[in-house]
This record gives C-alpha cells, structure tokens and sequence, in this order.
C-alpha cells in the first residue's frame, strides 16, 4: 500500500462505512428471517466489520480487536438465545443459530489471526 | 422566582395549552356526572387513566416549556425567529423590559441547566464535533455579533417598537 | 433449499464481501486506524491533508457525512418515492373510473394501495422531511454540523434498502419467485397480515414488507436521536429557547414523537413477523387483533403528527417571509406544538371506535381527540392573522403556503367531525376517512413539502426555479386536489366503502369526478418534475444571499446571510463555478425571477 491517506483522513466531511453498515443490517435480517445462511453470514460479517470500522474511523476505539471480540461474543449470546428458544417455536431456528455462529467465529478468527499476524502497523484482513 | 418566570405575560401566553387542558377537565367531569354504562374498575379505570395521564402530562410538558423559554426571555436577548445571529439583527423589546433589571441575577442559575449552548462538551460528541472545529470551516456562518450579545436588554429601550416586533413578541 | 440455490448465494456472498473489501482497501489507508502501532493520527498531523471536504464524483455521494448532502439525498429520495407513490395511485383512479374491473384485476389494486399508502407514509413524507431537517436546522441553529454525522448518514442509507424491501413483492412476481406484493393495507391488520389460511395476502412480500418498515423504523429513529442531540447540545449561543426557531421547535417535537412512536411499530412489526414465520401467537389468539389495532394505532396516530408537525413549522417558517411581517404570535404555536405532541399519543383509539371496544374507554379517546384540536385551530389562527393587513407577495412558497391553509383546515375541520364517536360510526371506512387524510396528507402535507422546496431551492442549487411553471404547478395542484377529495368527501357521505377496487353503478358520476381530479394533480406534478430538473440543471442563477428580498421587510433571515457568505467566498476565490452575477435582471419579488434557461 501506498502512503496516500485515506479517504476519511483525506476529508473531513467523508466516510465510506455508513454505506456499508446500512447494507449490513438489512442483509443479516433477510438471511435470519428466510433462514438463508450464507446471506446470514455475510450480512452479519459486513455489518459488525463496518461497525467496527467506524468505531475506529470516529476514534471511539483505538484498534480492532476489542470491537471484534465484543461483537463476537453478542453474537454468540445471540445464537445461544436462538437455541435455547428453538424448542418452543414450530419452526426450526438452529440453522439460523448456526448462521450467527459461525459470524462469531469468523470475527474472533480475524481477531486470533490479527493479533498473531499483524505485530506493528496492522493491516487486517 | 417561579413566580418571577410565571408572570402575566408568560401565563397568556400558556393560555393556549389551558385550552386543551380545560377540555380535558371538563369531559372528566362530565363522565363522572353522567355515566350510562355505569362503573366498572377496569373500564372506567383505564377511561381516567387516559385523560388523567394526558391531562398531566401536557400540565408538565407545558411547565417544563414555558419554564426554559420564559426564563431564556428573561435573562437572554430575544430575536425574531432565525435572526438570532444575522449580522445586522437587534433583540426585540418586550413589554416587560422593566422587569428584567431584578431577575438577571436570580433568574441565570434557574435556567443554566437549560441551556446546554453551543460549545456543550457532550462525551459522545466530541469526537466528531472536535475534528470539525479544528478544519477551517470559513464559510460558516458562525457569526461574530459580540456586541449584540453584550447588548443589554434595558438600554435598548429606544430600539423602535413597531407593530410588526411588538406583534411577534406576542 | 436446493442445494444449487445454497451455493448461488454463497458465490453471490462472497463476491460481495470482496468487492467491499476491495473498494475500502483502495479508498480508505487502513494504517492510519492502527493506533496500537502507528499512534492515532493527530488532529494537526490530520489537518494538512485537508484539501477539500469532499472527494469527488459518485464517491462523494456514498461517502458523505455532511448534513447538506445528506439533506439533498433525502430529498431526492423522498421525491422519487414520491413520484413512483404517486403513479401506484394514479393507476388505482383509472381502474376506478368506472365500476368494474377494467384496467387492473382487483388483486393487482389491493397490492397497489398497499404500496401507495406505505411509500407515501414512510418512503416520501418521513424523508422529506428529514430534507429539510438535515439541511436547515444546522444552518439556522448555527451548528457546524448534526451531533453524530455517520449515524445521520447510516440513517439515510437504510432508506433504499428498506425502499426495495416494501417494493420487493412487484419484482419479485415477474421474476418468478413465487410470491407477490402484500396486499394488507397500510394497517397490516391481522388475522390477515398474520398469514392465516394459506397466506391469501402476499406471502414472502408480507415478510419483506415487514422488515422494510422495521428498517425505515430504525432510520427514524437513529435521525430523531440526531436531531435532539443537535438542537439541545449544537446550538449557538444566541440561540436561546426564547428564539429557538419554529422550523426546530417542531422537529425537536416530532423528533420525540418518533422517540417513543417508532420502536413500538418495530416491536410489533417483529412480532408479527414472528408470527409468520416462527409459529408464535402475539395476534392469533382471543384479542389478538383487537392487539394489533391497539399496537398500531399507538404509533399510527402520532405518525400523523410526525409528518404533519414539520410541514407546519415550514409553513410557520415561510409564510410570515412573504407577508412582510414576523410570525403573529410565535410562541402561541411553540407552546400548540408541543401540545400536540403530547396529546397525540392520547388519541390512538378514534381509529378503532367501531372495533366493539367498552364504550367508556372509547369516551376518554373521544375527550382527547377533541382536545387535539384546539392546538392545531390555534395555528391556524396565528397563520391567517399573520396573512391580515400583511405586505403579501404571491410568490409560488406563498402560493403553496396558503394552499396549506386552506386544505388543513377542510382536513381538520373532517377531522374533528370523525372524532365524535357517533359521527364516526356512520362514517368510518368510507370515502369520507379517505377525503379526510388526503386533504390533510396531499393537501396540507405535501403542499408544505412545495412551498419548502420552492422556497429554499435558490439556496440549495444557487439557481431560481421557473417562476410560471411553479405556479401552474400550484394552480393544478390545488384545484385537482380540491376536485378529487371534494368528491371523495361527497362519497363518503353517500356510503361509499373503502378499499375496493369495484363500487356500485351509483358512485360512478363522483368517482370519475375524483378521477378527473387525481389526473389534474398528475399533470401539476409532470410540470413540477420538469421544473426542478431544469431549473437545477440551468436555472437563472441568483445574484445575492436575499434572493426573496427579505432584507427590505425585515424578515431576513439566518440561511440566506449563509448563502450570501457562501457567494462571496465563491467569488473572491475566483470561483469554481461560472460568475453568478449573470443574469442582471433577476427579479426576487414575485417569482418572475427567470424564463426558461
Ligand atoms: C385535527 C385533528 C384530527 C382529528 C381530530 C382527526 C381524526 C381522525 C379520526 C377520528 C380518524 C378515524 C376515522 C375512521 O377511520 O373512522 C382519522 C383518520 C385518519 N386521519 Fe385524522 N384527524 C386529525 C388530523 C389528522 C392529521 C393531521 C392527519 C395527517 C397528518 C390525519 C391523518 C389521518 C389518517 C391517515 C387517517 C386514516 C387512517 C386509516 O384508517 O387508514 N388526521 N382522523
Ligand atoms: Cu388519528
């Protein structure tokens, strides 16, 4: 990479996640209503990713790695909460439980991988 | 004090909002006089409940209201609407202006938790509001009307009271 | 699922993904974030990167954090939804030109009035207003910008997808995906919205219709945050509650009213959305429905009020501009505000009175409704004895203005009517209702919503709209309105049922009346189109800051003094845009400021 800054370094007045969270939301809601994992997945990666990085571009966090956990483990409360209430609906909820998983997962993989991977000036996945 | 905020002026100007109030009152008493559907503590409880939770509510929202206004009127210069910080704007005069020398005093601590201002240091704004002060935002209009802050609402007394100010003031 | 579909999707997922993470790894330096090795980047460091605000092009729109640009998106928004609102009921007239089937099968009609009365409600009114809000209340409080800029832009960006969402059923039919657009109403009542019995109204449409108002429910209600964070911590400080306009005064108001109206619409939204998909029981039991109504209507009427509030301080706002003089009485209509915006959540069960409820509670709505009332009579006072003996200047923001007068008041006056219960036991589900909230959605509403853009388009585009075609839009505007909801009135009172996509041979002479109306309303709003966009794209441009010549009666104001810095600062810098003092003889009184071009 280059040494240009950033586009929100660059402009006051710019920043590319809102975008990205408000694609976010309403594709994790989609894929665990319709119970279609892989939009779960992604939707609930993209969101909680974009999240992150505006915590980060607004300064509220310093790196990625406590965001990330933090997210990781709402999500798994989250999934177990669908689990525990999947006995009392008609509709089977763990696939979407599984959805959310494996979202925690993969951020907390980010976050093992980061901090292993990326000693000084990070640039995360 | 409160007194001093609830003078004849501002209670006329709540007027409006005695209104609705008076209304409410009034269906209250008549439900209690006639009732063709008799008493029952559910029915006719929720019944009270509704205007009663309306009717003090509105009470409150309309205390709490004429309160951070009224008090503002009182200790602060008054502008018509969106002149506040016009560069050539004068605070409109009121009626009451003789009043005002005995409660700047008392009445600038009542409000101060009213007015949050503009450099307010809210913890979550910061942030966001600190990188934007720091960048040269030249065409703002963020304007330099100093002297018509330290404007003092007595000395003003000459400021010309047409119809039209006096009539927004209303 | 099919197990080729599963693997679509995941291809679909993940090219997705990596193309975001491609495009942010070329716009964003993600080093500068890395305080943990790099240090956080310091302001001063920051600051010598600043060259402009903005980047460029497409980028600068998907980017933005600025409220003026998040304001014009908004409003572009909510005018497309406005226009795509306005051709759904367009072709509902044309089907009910006459009383049978003709044009569009009656299921075709419910789907359509679903969908008009949705995206009107929530796709065009919510965000235009949020237009005005996101652009003008910073400037006339004198804050730098909204409290929390990204959430105001994440606000905005729910929009679209929840748009496709409420949308999704009328593409999803040709597409073949073997469901159709909801065919509820806007009330979503149950048992039918709940899917009972085969889901006859819409099925998977139904669920995304859901979840897009649940999205549009949080962009509410993260702007409302906004804004009451803005007006009580942003303001400058001569800006006291004393002479905090009353454009802000009613978005503080309505924004409280979203505060607690919304998240209560989302909760039940998700419940009944459970319903239809988890198998739980929230409205399928005894009472259930008479739960959904009371849901509902606890954030449906405040909604009313939530569009409505902001289009009067607009009016408060514009109208006392063009007749010389301040606003009579200004703190009379703060105080009516917030009156409102207490009493309207007092009210929600004039919608049900004919629902059976015990009629000792519906009483005590009754009482409330009929309180309601005063506040809002109480500005209608205030605006005409603004109007009495005034300086006026039927320019076309004061032409729409008034037009707002006079249709809120046949709007109100109905209004107070059907708030007695025994006239509304007559009246309720006819045409009358539907007379009732037009005059007021259409005729008030969105007549407020003109007179704002109108007004407030020199200082956005910097360019005059064309004054002739603002006024056939208005003429058209107001007698087709007047024509098609007259009639519907008139129909009501005839007993005409609402809803139907058929009526009987003896409504026919007032409903091809009405339909005349909305066709001359279609033309006034082709012709308003047409202005915006070539009046924007080669409008005259203004000369000064004051183009309404406000200076001259005193009734300047704080925008217009930034604007004319604005046009200074173009100048002297040498301007990047063409010289603006072109035209010569641009006249700013009565809107014959510019021909065509
Ligand atoms: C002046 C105060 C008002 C009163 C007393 C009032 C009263 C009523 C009543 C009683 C109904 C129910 C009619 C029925 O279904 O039988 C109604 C319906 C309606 N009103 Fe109003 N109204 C007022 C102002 C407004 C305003 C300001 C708006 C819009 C901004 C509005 C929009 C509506 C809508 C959308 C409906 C129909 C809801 C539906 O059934 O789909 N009203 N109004
Ligand atoms: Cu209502």
């Amino acid at each position: 990479m280059d040494e240009s800054p950033g586009l929100s370094d660059q402009y006051r007045k710019a920043s590319p996640w809102p975008v990205f969270v408000a694609l976010g939301l309403p594709l994790s809601e989609i894929g665990l209503v319709f119970d279609l994992f892989p939009i779960a997945v992604g939707g609930l990666l993209l969101f909680c990713g974009s999240i992150v990085g505006l915590l980060l571009e607004s300064e509220y966090a310093t790196t990625m790695w406590k965001p990330l956990i933090v997210m990781s483990g709402l999500l798994g409360v989250f999934g177990g909460l669908l689990i525990v209430a999947d006995g009392t609906t008609d509709v089977t909820l763990l696939t979407r439980a599984y959805a959310t998983f494996a979202a925690a997962i993969v951020m907390a993989l980010g976050v093992v991988a980061g901090k292993l991977f990326v000693p000084k000036r990070g640039i995360p996945t | 004090m409160e007194s001093k905020i609830f003078d004849k002026e501002t209670l006329l100007d709540l007027t409006v909002n005695f209104i609705p109030l008076g209304i409410i009152l009034t269906f209250i008493a008549v439900f209690a006089v006639v009732s063709p559907w008799g008493f029952d503590i559910r029915a006719s409880g929720i019944m009270y409940a509704v205007m009663i939770i309306m009717f003090t509510a509105l009470g409150v929202l309309t205390y709490l209201s004429g309160k951070a206004i009224a008090g503002d009127e009182k200790t602060k210069p008054v502008y018509s609407q969106g002149q506040a910080f016009l560069d050539d704007s004068e605070p409109i005069e009121h009626e009451e202006a003789d009043h005002d020398v005995d409660q700047n005093d008392h009445a600038v601590d009542e409000t101060d938790d009213d007015e949050t201002g503009a450099g307010a240091d809210n913890e979550e704004t910061d942030a966001e509001s600190d990188e934007e002060v720091t960048a040269n935002n030249d065409e703002e209009a963020t304007a330099d009307n100093d002297e018509e802050v330290t404007a003092d609402n007595d000395e003003e007394a000459t400021v010309d009271n047409d119809d039209e100010s006096s009539k927004s003031d209303n | 699922m099919a197990i080729n579909a599963q693997i679509a999707l995941t291809v679909f997922m993940g090219v997705l993904l990596i193309a975001v993470i491609a495009w942010l790894t070329r716009i964003e330096d993600w080093r500068s974030y890395s305080a943990s090795a790099g240090g956080v980047v310091s302001q001063g460091e920051r600051s010598e990167y600043i060259e402009q605000e903005k980047p460029a092009g497409i980028v600068r729109w998907l980017t933005t954090v600025d409220h003026k640009d998040i304001g014009i998106l908004y409003g572009a928004y909510g005018l497309f939804a406005f226009a795509v609102g306005g051709l759904m009921v367009a072709a509902m007239r044309i089907e009910l030109a006459t009383p049978n089937t003709t044009f569009i099968e009656p299921a075709v009609y419910n789907s359509l009035l679903t969908s008009h009365g949705i995206t009107m409600l929530f796709l065009f009114g919510t965000p235009i207003i949020a237009a005005f809000a996101n652009y003008l209340v910073p400037l006339i409080i004198g804050a730098d910008d909204m409290a929390f800029p990204r959430i105001n832009a994440i606000a905005f960006w729910l929009l679209p997808p929840s748009a496709i969402m409420i949308w999704a059923g009328f593409f999803a039919q040709p597409l073949g995906l073997g469901f159709g657009p909801a065919q509820t109403a806007w009330t979503m009542y149950t048992p039918l919205s709940a899917g009972v019995g085969n889901d006859p109204a819409g099925g998977a449409g139904i669920d995304l219709m859901l979840l897009g108002l649940h999205l549009s429910g949080v962009a509410a209600t993260m702007g409302a945050i906004n804004f009451i964070a803005t007006i009580f911590t942003q303001r400058d400080e001569n800006v006291s509650w004393a002479n905090l306009d009353i454009f802000s005064w009613t978005i503080l108001t309505q924004s409280g009213l979203i505060l607690f109206a919304f998240p209560l619409l989302g909760s039940a939204l998700l419940m009944l959305l459970a319903d239809r998909k988890f198998g739980t029981t929230f409205f399928l039991t005894d009472g259930g429905n008479m739960l959904w109504q009371h849901l509902f209507w606890f954030f449906g009427h405040p909604e009313v009020y939530i569009l409505v509030l902001p289009m009067m301080g607009i009016v408060s706002y514009v109208l006392p501009r063009f007749a010389g003089r301040q606003l009579f009485g200004f703190k009379f209509v703060v105080y009516s505000t917030l009156a409102i915006g207490v009493l309207s959540f007092g009210v929600w069960a004039h919608h049900m009175f004919a629902t059976g409820m015990d009629p000792r509670l519906r009483a005590s709505f009754m009482a409330v409704s009929l309180a309601i009332a005063i506040p809002s009579a109480v500005k209608t006072f205030n605006w005409i004895t603004t109007l009495w003996n005034g300086r006026l200047r039927l320019t076309t923001p004061m032409l729409f203005c008034i037009g707002f007068v006079s249709n809120f008041i046949i709007g109100g006056v109905t209004g107070v009517f059907l708030a007695s219960i025994p006239v509304d036991l007559v009246l309720h589900d006819t045409y009358y209702v539907v007379g009732h909230f037009h005059y007021i959605v259409m005729g008030a509403i969105a007549f407020a919503g003109f007179a704002g853009i109108y007004y407030w388009f020199p200082l956005v585009t910097r360019r005059m709209y064309q004054a002739t075609l603002g006024k056939a839009h208005f003429a058209l505007s107001f007698i087709g309105t007047n024509i098609t909801f007259f009639a519907m009135i008139l129909l009501g009172y005839g007993g005409m049922p609402r809803r139907y996509a058929t009526y009987l041979p003896q409504f026919f002479t007032l409903n091809a009346i009405a339909t005349v109306g909305a066709m001359i309303l279609l033309v006034g709003q082709i012709i308003f189109v047409w202005n915006l966009v070539t009046s924007w794209l080669g409008g005259k441009r203004i000369e000064s800051g004051d183009p309404w010549n406000l200076k001259e009666d005193g009734v300047h104001t704080v925008e217009w003094q930034w604007l004319d810095r604005r046009i200074e600062t173009a100048l002297t810098d040498g301007g990047d845009e063409e010289p603006i003092a072109d035209g010569g003889e641009v006249r700013t009184d009565g809107g014959t400021e510019s021909d065509d071009d």
